[in-house]
């Protein structure tokens, strides 16, 4: 070889090392150690992922749990305990699990199929997606130690999506835990096979998990709240701070790293403050007002669509955003942008029209003569009071009389389940991983939307599985959902979350937040 | 007792709410509430439950907290500690703030330090306690970075940390007490100085703290303890707006969060110590009263 070829070579050598050492820069900067101590709103209700859909127990316990699949970044399933994707038979009706093997939960015994069965047996007994999704299974056995069978009863598009989702989780608990607590009663023995365990619950002080030394990561890269999870930190503790002022001057202060569900006047301040990230956290909920239409003056369709169309949705989302414009969007889709394959762009829809002279047209043809409308909301989360509030100066411009009941949210949460007590109350809708998970579209969650067209559609939606027949089918739902109005739908709004410059490597981009792959850099 | 009981169970169970609605979440369905209702005995007719509640009552039980997954006794001794020492500091501050100030402003009625000292009185009665807070909050933690924001650390395993947390709410609490100590004790002050025997005093050529403090303070006392006692039992109660801002995971702190969450037994648990706890104060102040002034005595 010449002097030429070997200059060459060395040359070329070098500039291949110093690009591999310059891609890599956050594997060398990621340090080990530390304790990671966020701020959240308040305690949960428990630990149980299959026994609530609070969105406080799905942060905590997403950390401790893994079910058999997650969802990537554009929220599609992808395997997690499970090996890869189901084996799905001919006819439709047999899904097979390939379990992975070695995966050890954090009493150190190993997961089996056995866990898996007895586990996705007391989600479909519990929870509100599991029951979704059992009302069309026959059976879930074990083939062998590592190999899990679920027989459905009619073909069904839902089966993976539903043991996907993070809120009121298909999480796998060990065997023994499930035969200690039967689906009705709440467990209160936490062993999940997730990156992190729990060490220690003081409630009102923290929540204190660790590093689960014996996790077995996957291959694939980091992807939404699936793929690689490497944790770092020694220790995450969660810390309830009930109030949000106080959250703000302690991520002011730096006693907390992180902190979630923060009120979103704070945003400017938390900007301007050295050190401080302002994380905006999309998607947070979609506005409503959910009217109830078993009883009372709402089940009249012209006046839920006079509603509609009274509503100027844009001065009411800039109010209860603070007046920040990044911190709301306005989308008519029943699907968040960041719910890719569901996302609809149906141009035309009656949404957002604010067209008084329609909506009095409505109240005329509806019959309307002024009677008051009792709309219930809560000061205890102050985005529903606001929208509420504003909502009612416009629809009383409009010549709805508004009857607006304040109630704290326990009272509501009781109230909204009893035809004779409203006519239409606030909340907020959070991310349906599939087309059939939308609540109010169901007649078994208050409001009762149990319209026979809707109802045809989300059968024929939970039977396909085409996904381009089951867009077509999800737009249909869509526009005949603007034209039966069950629910009057506002904008998008996000939500306010902060973290210390010291935290590294936390993806902005998650729904509800995650702290594997997360490091402090202090 | 028994009509506290009664009382409180009852006020409770009629108010609007449902803890198994709050508990299982928002999107949880009608049959998934009504199961849980069944499971927790909520579908029982109200004096079936009432009933129930005594006979656990009559056995030192008083039930299980619905959210906590606990018994209610073992959240309440949980959370017994950092009250008692909110408390026990709050009234410090008070008593230290409260007391001189008052006997100040008696002794020197109408003066400079009177008018001073009783506007500062006024506004420490006036301002609310969760403005205060918030404002001591910026002031000392935010801006100067002297003391933690927020928390709390137990005094018998870190007593500096606890003394960090402690402060600022006890001078806030402390400070917001100590108003209607001065107040009371300034008026009693007031009262016993215009007393013949304190006049007598004064012409025997008593120096004029003699008479102050040895003749005037002492007698003016009986009522002062009565607020002070009064005081530490609104505190063992749970000084709810404070705990909640400086995030104290004391009993006010409890007792909020239970009404919100309809959590009954906690509710009841909580109010029934309360209770309890102003029956003891009252007697302790009684046994107080006959120590300072030894002409009140009990048959």
């Amino acid at each position: 070889m010449s002097h030429r070829k070997t200059a060459w070579a060395i040359l070329t050598l070098t500039v291949l090392a110093l690009c591999l050492a310059a891609s890599v820069p956050d594997a060398a900067a990621q340090k080990k150690g530390g304790i990671l101590k966020v701020g959240n709103l308040g305690e949960p209700p428990t630990l149980d992922a299959h026994w609530t859909t609070a969105t406080i127990t799905e942060v905590l316990a997403q950390h401790i749990y893994e079910g058999l699949y997650s969802l990537d970044a554009k929220s599609q399933p992808i395997p997690m305990l499970a090996e890869g994707m189901p084996a799905v038979s001919k006819d439709g009706l047999s899904y097979t699990f390939k379990l992975r093997q070695g995966i050890k939960f954090h009493n150190g015994k190993e997961m089996t199929s056995a866990d898996v069965v007895a586990s996705l047996n007391r989600w479909g007994a519990q929870s509100t997606y599991g029951k979704n999704l059992y009302a069309r299974v026959a059976e879930v056995r074990a083939v062998d130690k590592y190999t899990v069978q679920m027989q459905v009863k009619e073909k069904t598009a839902t089966v993976v999506i539903s043991l996907a989702i993070p809120n009121n989780a298909a999480a796998i608990y060990p065997k023994e835990v499930i035969d200690k607590f039967k689906p009705a009663e709440k467990a209160t023995e936490w062993i999940g096979t997730g990156p992190f365990k729990l060490v220690e619950w003081k409630p009102d002080r923290h929540i204190k998990m660790a590093r689960f030394d014996d996790y077995q990561p996957r291959k694939e890269a980091a992807s939404g709240y699936g793929g690689r999870k490497v944790v770092h930190i020694n220790e995450l503790l969660w810390m309830p701070v009930p109030d949000a002022a106080t959250r703000v001057a302690q991520m002011e202060t730096g006693e907390l790293d992180f902190a979630d569900d923060l009120d979103l006047n704070a945003y400017e301040r938390l900007k301007k403050t050295a050190g401080v990230q302002a994380i905006v956290a999309k998607p947070y909920y979609w506005l409503v007002a959910v009217f109830n239409k078993k009883e009372g003056l709402m089940t009249n369709q012209k006046l839920r669509q006079a509603w509609q169309a009274a509503l100027d949705m844009e001065p009411i989302m800039k109010n209860v955003a603070g007046g920040h414009a990044e911190l709301y969007r306005m989308d008519s889709s029943l699907a968040f942008v960041e719910n890719t394959p569901w996302h609809t762009k149906i141009k035309g829809l009656p949404w957002n029209e604010h067209n008084r002279d329609k909506a009095k047209r409505l109240l005329r043809e509806a019959g309307y003569k002024g009677e008051p409308i009792r709309f219930m909301t809560t000061q205890e989360y102050k985005w529903m009071y606001d929208f509420a509030l504003l909502s009612k100066q416009q629809l009383e411009d409009a010549g709805f009389t508004i009857d607006l009941q304040v109630v704290d949210w326990a009272t509501l949460v009781k109230r909204r389940n009893n035809e004779k007590e409203y006519d239409a109350f606030t909340t907020g809708i959070g991310n349906a991983y599939d087309p059939t998970h939308h609540v109010y579209l169901t007649p078994n969650w208050p409001g009762w939307t149990n319209d026979e067209e809707i109802n045809r559609l989300l059968a024929e939606l939970a039977g396909e599985g085409d996904y381009k027949k089951r867009f077509a089918l999800w737009e249909q739902v869509t526009r005949v959902f603007y034209d039966k109005v069950p629910v009057a739908r506002y904008g998008d709004l996000f939500g306010l979350r902060a973290s210390r410059s010291h935290v590294k490597g936390f993806d902005t981009t998650l729904m509800r937040p995650r702290f594997h792959n997360v490091w402090l850099d202090k | 007792m028994l009509v506290v009981v009664t009382v409180v169970f009852l006020l409770i169970h009629l108010i609007p709410g449902d803890p198994v609605a709050v508990i299982l979440g928002p999107e949880a369905s009608a049959q998934q509430i009504e199961d849980a209702r069944r499971e927790l005995g909520l579908d029982r007719p109200l004096h079936e439950q009432l009933l129930r509640f005594y006979a656990r009552l009559l056995r030192g039980d008083l039930g299980r907290s619905y959210f906590l997954d606990r018994p209610v006794t073992q959240a309440l001794w949980e959370r017994a500690e950092p009250t008692l020492v909110l408390m026990a500091a709050a009234l410090f501050v008070a008593v230290l703030i409260g007391v001189p100030t008052g006997i100040v402003a008696g002794a020197y009625q109408g003066s400079w330090w009177d008018r001073g000292l009783m506007t500062a009185a006024l506004l420490g009665v006036c301002v609310p306690g969760f403005w205060l807070s918030l404002n001591f909050i910026y002031l000392f933690s935010v801006r100067l970075g002297w003391l933690p924001v927020a928390g709390y650390a137990s005094v018998f395993q870190d007593p500096v940390a606890a003394a960090r947390y402690m402060l600022l709410p006890a001078v806030s609490l402390g400070f917001n007490q100590s108003a209607l100590i001065a107040r009371i004790a300034r008026s009693c002050m007031i009262e016993v100085l215009r007393q013949d025997y304190i006049r007598t005093a004064r012409a025997k050529g008593l120096a004029e703290r003699s008479v102050i403090f040895l003749h005037a303070f002492r007698n003016a006392l009986v009522p002062v303890v009565t607020v002070i006692g009064i005081t530490m039992a609104i505190l063992i109660g749970g000084a709810v707006v404070t705990e909640i801002v400086f995030n104290i995971p004391g009993l006010g702190r409890l007792i909020i969060s239970a009404i919100l969450r309809r959590d009954y037994p906690v509710v009841q648990g909580v109010v029934l110590l309360t209770a309890a706890a102003y029956m003891l104060i009252n007697l302790m102040v009684d046994v107080v009263y006959a120590y300072i002034d030894p002409r009140i005595r009990y048959a």
